[in-house]
């Protein structure tokens, strides 16, 4: 229960951001995808059913405020949720170093399928001028993951939430 | 039982599993959850809802202290000169951009009524409270839903031209997708030549008009227009000029590449025709 709400209140806060500091600020690209980062998290650290079903509760929800399919975010959150799990369970570790490889590789994913979902295969022109977008995203969202894993992770015991990850 | 139940291989792969169903589900919501009515979108509006005061707060918030943000970077650069000047003139700074800030949301607000007195149909105005974080979608969430009478596809316009068509409605907010999405498509015609063609987002930037004919006559500059025959957008109304225009390839059709009239990026207020158009008789 502890981990549905603190991840719910994260989500609000990371989507409210993310849909309203780009109108203060105009980041374009560098705005980091923190939900993302928090589906990340859950992989890495919050190891069960209930992270898994987390993952795509943020995946569904950030469908809600970007993009034009719905469902996209949730099978990319999903996605992202089951790689952190399978990878520090297969590195026995759990560190904020594989969380960063993790937030990389999915952002990555995520701008792909939404120009796939979006544009489909052919359109090489549109995929080169959109790349170096997809990757400064990618990159800014790495940058910001530790800061997040961080603070997740102080909100956590700071609700006297046990963390379940795989020993380091 | 409940040892032999924890050492089961269901049990040990619990975590995999239920993200397994959960990504077949992410798939079955992405192929029905975007038909009109679909089950899978009634969560989604509620979350548009339950984000809804806190987007709008934030937008007043961003509208008062956007000017204030860019006047302070320029004041940095002339710190040394006199801290004590400073403080003053970006205090009757603030001051003064907060007028302006009030007079120009008057302004929009009068010419929303202007135009929607022009169109002669029932329409209602709307605030951008929240912008797609994504750089490939280009979506935008307002301050209306379904509690004004709003539905998905209806038509949104600003002084300017044409926006885009709502794509999800919650009950307080709703989210417009902009023409210039790679997922949009928009009939219209060259108001000049009365060439027809699709406005249609490109996906590196930018909206083109497709399928118009190497015979036909479009030139640079020319305005491009909506031609009403989707059964939302009334005829006429104004999407952007023509900025090139070229014939390579062997293709049957012309390249032409439209400027749209709306800078989407500095848009704060627009309406939302609420009342289908009668349909076009033949333009063109």
């Amino acid at each position: 229960m502890r981990l549905i709400a603190l991840f719910s209140l994260a989500t609000i806060a990371a989507l409210a951001l993310e849909t309203t500091l780009p109108r203060w600020l105009p980041l374009g690209p560098l705005m980091p995808d923190l939900a993302l980062v928090l589906a990340v998290d859950l992989g890495l650290r919050h190891q069960r059913t209930t992270g898994a079903l987390m993952a795509f509760g943020i995946g569904y929800a950030a469908d809600s405020f970007s993009g034009v399919h719905l469902g996209l975010d949730a099978f990319v959150m999903t996605l992202a949720f089951m790689i952190a799990y399978a990878l520090s369970r297969y590195l026995i570790s759990s560190s904020a170093a594989i969380g960063v490889l993790v937030v990389l590789i999915c952002e990555t994913l995520i701008g792909l399928a939404r120009y796939a979902a979006g544009a489909g295969w052919n359109s090489a022109g549109g995929f080169a001028a959109l790349a170096p977008a997809i990757a400064w995203r990618a990159l800014a969202s790495a940058l910001a993951a530790p800061a997040v894993f961080a603070l997740m992770g102080s909100a956590a015991r700071l609700i006297g939430l046990r963390q379940q990850g795989v020993r380091e | 039982m409940a040892r032999s139940l924890r050492s089961s291989f269901l049990w040990r792969n619990r975590v995999l599993l239920t993200g397994g169903a959960l990504l077949l589900l992410a798939i079955n919501i992405f192929f029905t959850g975007n038909r009109p009515g679909a089950r899978a979108e009634k969560p989604s509006h509620a979350l548009l809802w339950a984000l809804r005061p806190l987007q709008n707060s934030t937008a007043e918030l961003a509208g008062d202290s956007k000017g204030f943000f860019h006047d302070y970077l320029d004041l940095v650069n002339v710190r040394q000169e006199n801290d004590q000047l400073k403080r003053q003139i970006a205090e009757l700074q603030s001051e003064h951009i907060q007028m302006i800030e009030l007079r120009v949301e008057n302004r929009h607000l009068k010419n929303l009524l202007e135009l929607r007195e022009a169109l002669g149909m029932s329409a209602i105005a709307a605030r951008v409270i929240g912008v797609d974080p994504s750089e490939i979608s280009h979506t935008l969430i307002l301050s209306q839903g379904a509690a004004g009478g709003l539905k998905r596809n209806d038509a949104v316009i600003s002084t300017d031209g044409v926006v885009g068509k709502l794509i999800a409605v919650g009950p307080d907010s709703s989210r417009v997708m902009l023409i210039d999405d790679h997922n949009s498509g928009l009939d219209a015609f060259d108001q000049r030549s009365r060439a027809r063609g699709i406005v249609a987002g490109e996906i590196d930037a930018g909206i083109r008009m497709k399928y118009v004919d190497r015979t036909e006559d479009v030139r640079p500059g020319d305005a491009i227009v909506t031609a009403g025959m989707d059964g939302n957008f009334p005829g006429g109304l104004l999407i952007g000029t023509v900025a090139a225009v070229s014939q390579e390839g062997p293709g049957l059709f012309l390249k032409v590449t439209v400027r749209p009239a709306v800078d989407f990026s500095a848009l704060e207020q627009v309406l939302i025709l609420t009342q289908k158009p009668a349909p076009a008789a033949g333009q063109g």
